[in-house]
């Protein structure tokens, strides 16, 4: 902790200077982040906080990223570096471009990146990218996921590979028309585009402002220190962890008719605490498959990163510095990380990457009880799905949008419960849930119910989130719910002896109250009088539940999301008293007898 | 002429000011709160001042015309979770309400700490087998058998309040209405809210945390606030006893038995009150940030264009694991930073100023009472920038040789000077509160550059003036009575009142009709409100129209204001739309022209002057440099450390200009002037700080 008094000295830079530097650098993707959230139309960016800003340097190395979406935060740089490819010297202050590419660096085609390339004194320093899901990308169906998707030309997403579509701080026109003629509901889309826009554009004032105050050249020293002193917390967090080679796989859920046992999924680590590095290697996962989950070289390795963070001291800066500890393997051509042209990308930020985040978190508790977490619910089912069609109540105004109001339940960690708004593994509880009344405003729909399973946590030491069961109907003509979810077969696993979570169904309701079951995924017309049943994953435990402490039981049973029979079944937690009188306690000797009796039979077994 | 008295009972301290109306003039009396009897310290404190004044207190209370009383009853029993027993009757499939929240969380990956329980627990929530849908119609009917089935139940149960909230009662509230008559009609004397009475405004979990809060604290402060009024009575005071809210503003105690939920946050919400006054008496524009720096926390709200800031988006405890207030707020932001906050190193070398606290418990190593972290305050005393015999006016007196210790320990641990380490807390520490403002402001679309700062709390002066030079501002306005910053904005405050309508429509089908039977709604609760109140038929009355606006499909919505009070002609639309473009241009900095505009909760705000604001006092500043009354040895990073001039504030007249290096120590606040800028002490008694 040096700490010199002459703030003109640049080398190395004063520490002090460059806490508050970092601190302005965040405070600018902060309003990054709040511009395009508040402004944002579709509910895909505003309520779910699909989105996500950050700050690259001039030579395509990321800065600074905000609290955003774990699966945006890898690839940046590689978009902008194709930016700068592409456009050469003809790139200038008042540009702005457009990257979907999912073969160069970006997500999904459904990730509209704005790029906005930030000179200062003539020089090209940063650029700042606001990568937003559209609610629609022009796709051959409603949906800006599309699981079947044979190839990109079955998928139909317009893409652009880091077009301009600024110039002089004007859109070029083209672009926008283009967009605007082929995208559903393109008010929505010209919105976002406009949120998106404006919260790059913002962080370029506050970065020619910053500039100016501190000095081209202290910002630029400013930024190497920063990538040393974030690599220096990356070193000292992966040295504090044993030295290990981690193998651990995983199912995705199969899809009817195509892939009927699911695809297995491998990540294999390996720490080396002696070199302060952690080798990934994604080279061992299936080829290319024939439909909409392969998953991009950007979503893939931001689900495996983001994982290996959840397993980090928790506040290791994440840029360019730290990733120097991080290396990466993989195939030549894979559903993981290696799609080829012209395997389609649709859902690679979903399916596939949530079995990778749960892979690779909860491969780190090989190294014993402390280390990594259980696997969260994964799926977007009903209450997460893409809905569609026309308002009767608006002269049948077409619609779509994705909704966020059912989640699954969470991980759980070597000392925390899972959460109960967690969404899935990629978005990992950073979304905010849609109000029914809003919904119900905005679409012609009804929410006919919206609640928690009672004893459908992974049981543990500490518990999965339990799932969640939402049912709705349409209220005008029918609806098109496009719901492609990777979470009603293989339920999320359990560590260090914790239990598995409950998968997730989708069922429909007939006007006469037949109830049949659906597939995984599937686009599904709701007609009038039909309702739509779905029930979302839950978290794995983690730990023995039989070592949970029984004042969490005593919680969890007064407050119904286990019952008093599981909580002696599966916890060994036995009760006296009522909770309706507000008696209910933990029968100490029973307890611990019971516990005795369970353990024994265990062992016995 | 009397007395006017406001009084903030904080957690620790209760903080009075007295305006005595026949000098005109301000005086401050501190005391700790005595939380088993309120009225106990806030005696203490009003006999500070009679003291001053020479008065016996029965004198004073009884010469009193109007005492303003701000309250964190309420904020207590909420986080000592002491509210009463009470239930929450929603719709059928909807218990988990309270649960779900709305989503959003601190730290993707952070897996450290459990999910948040509800307001109100899952096992006293109870279903009501009825649907209200989106546009009123009646979708399953409620059932009174089933009603008073329920009711039986809390009656078994001991319920002591019930907090009613369905779906859509906003459209048509019959549902909620049926329930409270048969609550009125089976359980008379019990405490009830109503979501559509309370807060009738769009999105089921704010309305339905709002109306749990509200009826939770109905028992309690029906109480409390009946006993304070006795209390009062019964040592001499027979004036108006008038209670601050949240909105800024106060209201009669009866108005807040019926709604408590309006006395939350009420003394934060005073600080922009002052704040505003102060900026308009000094003539320094109408754009301020108001800051007020206790002891664990950091206080900031925003006066722009005159007005003060309102939010709904308020909570109680952490943004989105506590609980959402729902109602309409002044919005001020507040984050756990202050003189206790601890200096560490982390893994990567760098200096890094909290979120662990000392708190007041052990508290700084300088307390004496075993702390041996190195904080905030020990940096600051360690640079000499505390009296430690004056500290908190001499109430408490520090331990320098413990300071010296911690930090010249820590600044060991790597061999740096132990000034440049103090010095450099501070900095690290000041970040943390620029970023608060920074904050506020983004969301607020209000650039520092062109606000003035009004700082207050007693620890605002040590660092105010270096985080004013890094946000920009120009000048910063520490009044000396800074201390009781809220308790001076009661001085300023007026009677305020709120009524809101839901009632969505779009720009483009936009229908006259409904929203001008809402406002008319509007207008004549906001009238009756008026008419109730004794002694406002001749007092100067605003009224001012609000609609929570968007672009069609955003889901937040900004405030916009409506030039008037009945949507009459297209143009009058057109108007209200291009109001919209340009509050949506200033925050976010883009407009939407072609898109429709979605109204969704609309409001009537009157404000009642009931008194006059103090006078500005009449002495002419001339400008003078005095000399300081004593030396002190101070470190500054700019000069290093040296003999710097120390000012008894209390002695200085209008018109003193101090240059730094130099401190001003005033009984409650202490004003570390930095090196190259200036402080000067204006006609109206406040310090004007140059930073630029």
């Amino acid at each position: 902790m040096p700490v010199t008094s002459d703030k003109a000295s640049i080398s190395p830079i004063d520490p002090v200077l460059m806490t508050v530097l970092a601190n302005r650098l965040d405070g600018i993707v902060r309003e990054m982040t709040n511009t395009l959230l508040r402004a944002a139309r579709s509910a895909v960016i505003s309520s779910a906080r699909d989105f996500s800003c950050c700050l690259v340097t001039g030579d395509d190395r990321l800065l600074a990223p905000a609290e955003g979406l774990p699966v945006h935060i890898f690839g940046c740089h590689i978009q902008t570096a194709n930016m700068r490819r592409y456009h050469g010297a003809d790139i200038r202050r008042g540009d702005a471009y457009l990257d979907n590419d999912p073969y160069g660096g970006n997500t999904h085609p459904a990730d509209h990146t704005y790029m906005v390339p930030i000179f200062i004194d003539g020089e090209h320093l940063f650029t700042s990218v606001a990568k937003c899901h559209m609610a629609d990308i022009g796709n051959s169906i409603p949906s800006s996921y599309f699981v079947l998707a044979r190839d990109v030309y079955h998928e139909g997403a317009l893409v652009f590979p880091g077009v301009r579509i600024q110039r002089d701080f004007k859109n070029i026109e083209d672009i926008v028309r283009m967009c605007r003629a082929r995208i559903r509901v393109p008010d929505q889309w010209y919105g976002d585009y406009l949120a998106g826009l404006g919260s790059a554009r913002v962080a370029e004032r506050r970065l020619e402002e910053l500039c100016a105050k501190y000095g081209v050249a202290t910002i630029k020293r400013f930024m190497e220190d920063w990538f040393d002193y974030s690599e220096r917390r990356m070193v000292e967090s992966i040295r504090r962890m044993p030295k290990a080679r981690l193998v651990n796989k995983g199912h995705s859920d199969p899809l009817e008719g195509i892939l009927p046992g699911g695809l297995e999924l491998t990540v294999k680590l390996e720490i080396d605490p002696d070199e302060a590095i952690i080798h990934v290697d994604l080279s061992d996962n299936p080829p290319c498959v024939d439909v909409g989950l392969n998953t991009s070289l950007g979503a893939a390795t931001s689900a495996v990163v983001g994982a290996i963070f959840n397993a980090l001291e928790k506040d290791v800066p994440r840029n360019a510095g730290s990733f120097r500890r991080l290396r990466f393997t993989y195939a030549e051509e894979s559903v993981v990380a290696a799609p080829k042209f012209p395997h389609s990308c649709s859902v690679a930020t979903t399916n596939v990457c949530e079995r990778l985040v749960n892979i690779t978190q909860s491969a780190f508790a090989q190294l014993g009880d402390g280390h990594g977490l259980s696997e969260g619910g994964t799926g977007l089912g009903v209450g997460m799905a893409v809905i569609s069609g026309k308002d009767h109540r608006r002269n049948d105004a077409p619609f779509v949008n994705r909704m966020m109001l059912s989640t699954n339940g969470g991980p759980s960690s070597p000392v925390a419960d899972g959460w109960v708004n967690y969404a899935i593994p990629v978005i990992a509880s950073l979304m905010y849930r849609d109000s029914v009344e809003v919904d119900e405003l905005k679409h012609p729909l009804r929410v006919t119910s919206l609640s928690l399973v009672p004893d459908s946590a992974g049981a543990g030491r500490h518990r999965g989130a339990p799932a969640q069961e939402i049912e709705l109907t349409p209220t005008g003509n029918d609806v098109t719910a496009v719901i492609s979810c990777d979470g009603q077969h293989a339920p999320p696993r359990g560590v260090v002896g914790g239990y598995a979570g409950t998968a997730g169904s989708t069922w429909r309701i007939s006007p006469n109250g037949d109830i049949s079951r659906l597939p995984n995924v599937i686009q599904l017309l709701l007609k009038n009088g039909e309702s739509v049943r779905g029930r979302d994953s839950s978290g794995g435990g983690y730990g023995d539940p039989l070592d949970r402490d029984p004042k969490r039981v005593h919680h969890d049973v007064l407050e119904g999301w286990e019952s008093r029979e599981k909580a002696r079944d599966i916890y060994g937690v036995v009760f006296i008293g009522a909770i309706e009188d507000d008696t209910l306690a933990v029968d100490e000797a029973a307890t611990g007898a019971r516990r005795t009796e369970l353990r024994t039979a265990r062992t016995t077994v | 002429m009397g007395y006017r008295i406001s009084v903030d009972t904080g957690g620790t301290f209760t903080d009075i000011i007295v305006f005595d109306e026949a000098t005109g003039s301000l005086h401050i009396g501190k005391a700790l709160t005595t939380h088993g009897r309120i009225f106990d310290g806030m005696r203490e404190a009003i006999a500070i001042v009679a003291e001053e004044l020479r008065r016996p207190v029965p004198d004073l209370l009884s010469e009193t015309d109007v005492l303003i009383y701000g309250t964190t009853r309420a904020t207590n029993a909420v986080v000592t979770k002491r509210t009463a027993k009470t239930a929450f009757l929603t719709t059928k499939g909807f218990k988990d309400t309270l649960t779900f929240k709305e989503g959003g969380k601190h730290g993707p990956h952070d897996y450290t700490y459990d999910y948040p329980d509800p307001y109100i627990p899952r096992r006293y929530t109870f279903e009501v087998t009825e649907r209200i849908g989106s546009q009123g119609e009646v979708v399953v009917p409620i059932s009174e058998v089933e009603i008073d089935e329920i009711i039986a139940t809390l009656q078994v149960r001991k319920f002591e309040a019930v907090a009613v909230s369905l779906l859509w009662s906003i459209a048509n509230p019959s549902h909620e209405l049926a329930i409270g008559r048969r609550l009125d009609a089976l359980l008379p004397g019990t405490a009830f809210t109503l979501s559509h009475e309370l807060v009738p405004i769009l999105r089921e979990y704010r309305r339905a945390s709002a109306t749990a809060i509200d009826a939770s604290l109905k028992p309690l402060m029906q109480q409390h606030l009946r006993e304070m009024s006795a209390d009062l009575r019964a040592a001499g005071f027979a004036g108006d006893l008038l209670v601050s809210t949240s909105v800024g503003g106060c209201q009669q105690v009866d108005e807040l038995i019926a709604r408590p939920i309006n006395t939350l946050k009420s003394g934060p919400a005073m600080a922009p009150v002052a704040g505003r006054a102060y900026a308009a008496l000094e003539g320094l524009g109408d754009n301020a940030i108001v800051c007020d720096t206790g002891g664990t926390t950091f206080d900031v709200g925003l006066v722009r264009d005159g007005s003060l800031v309102y939010s709904r988006d308020s909570w109680l405890g952490q943004r989105w694991l506590g609980d959402i207030m729902g109602t309409s707020t002044v919005d001020v932001r507040s984050i756990g930073a202050g003189g206790g906050s601890i200096a560490w190193c982390d893994s990567g070398g760098l200096l890094r100023v909290g979120p662990q606290s000392a708190g007041s418990i052990p508290g700084p190593a300088c307390y004496g009472r075993g702390g041996d972290l190195p904080t905030v305050t020990d940096a600051a005393l360690y640079l000499g920038y505390i009296d430690p015999a004056y500290f908190n006016g001499g109430r408490l007196k520090l331990d320098a040789a413990a300071a010296a210790r911690v930090i010249e320990r820590f600044a060991a641990e790597d061999g740096s000077p132990p000034d440049q380490v103090a010095a450099a807390i501070m900095t690290v520490a000041n970040e943390l509160m620029i970023k608060a403002i920074g904050e506020i402001t983004v969301s607020e679309g209000l650039n520092p550059r062109e606000s003035v700062i009004v700082a207050g709390g007693g620890a605002a002066g040590f660092n105010i003036m270096p985080i004013a030079r890094e946000l920009g501002c120009a000048t910063v306005i520490l009044p000396r009575l800074a201390a009781a910053l809220s308790a001076c904005g009661m001085q300023y405050c007026e009677i305020v009142f709120e009524a809101t309508r839901s009632r969505f429509t779009e720009s483009n089908a936009f229908d006259k009709a409904a929203v001008n039977a809402a406002l008319a709604e509007i207008a004549a609760e906001v009238e009756t409100f008026r008419s109730r109140f004794k002694g406002a038929e001749r007092a100067h009355a605003t009224t001012r129209f609000i609609v929570e606006t968007r672009y069609r499909a955003q889901v937040w919505e900004l405030d916009t204001p409506l030039s008037v009070g009945r949507i009459e002609t297209d143009a009058d639309v057109d108007a209200l739309v291009e109001a919209f473009h340009q509050v949506h241009e200033r925050v976010y900095a883009v407009r939407d022209e072609a898109s429709p505009v979605e109204f969704v909760n609309w409001k009537g705000r009157i404000a009642i002057k009931l008194f006059e604001p103090p006078p500005p006092p009449p002495s002419v500043a001339v400008a003078y440099a005095p000399d300081p009354d004593s030396q002190r040895s101070c470190f500054f990073v700019e000069t290093g450390r040296r003999q710097t001039g120390i000012y008894r504030g209390q002695r200085l007249l209008a018109g003193a200009e101090i240059t730094g290096p130099a401190i001003i120590e005033e009984p409650t606040t202490t004003l570390v002037v930095y090196p190259g800028l200036t402080a000067k002490l204006s006609a109206a008694g406040n310090y004007l700080l140059t930073c630029a």
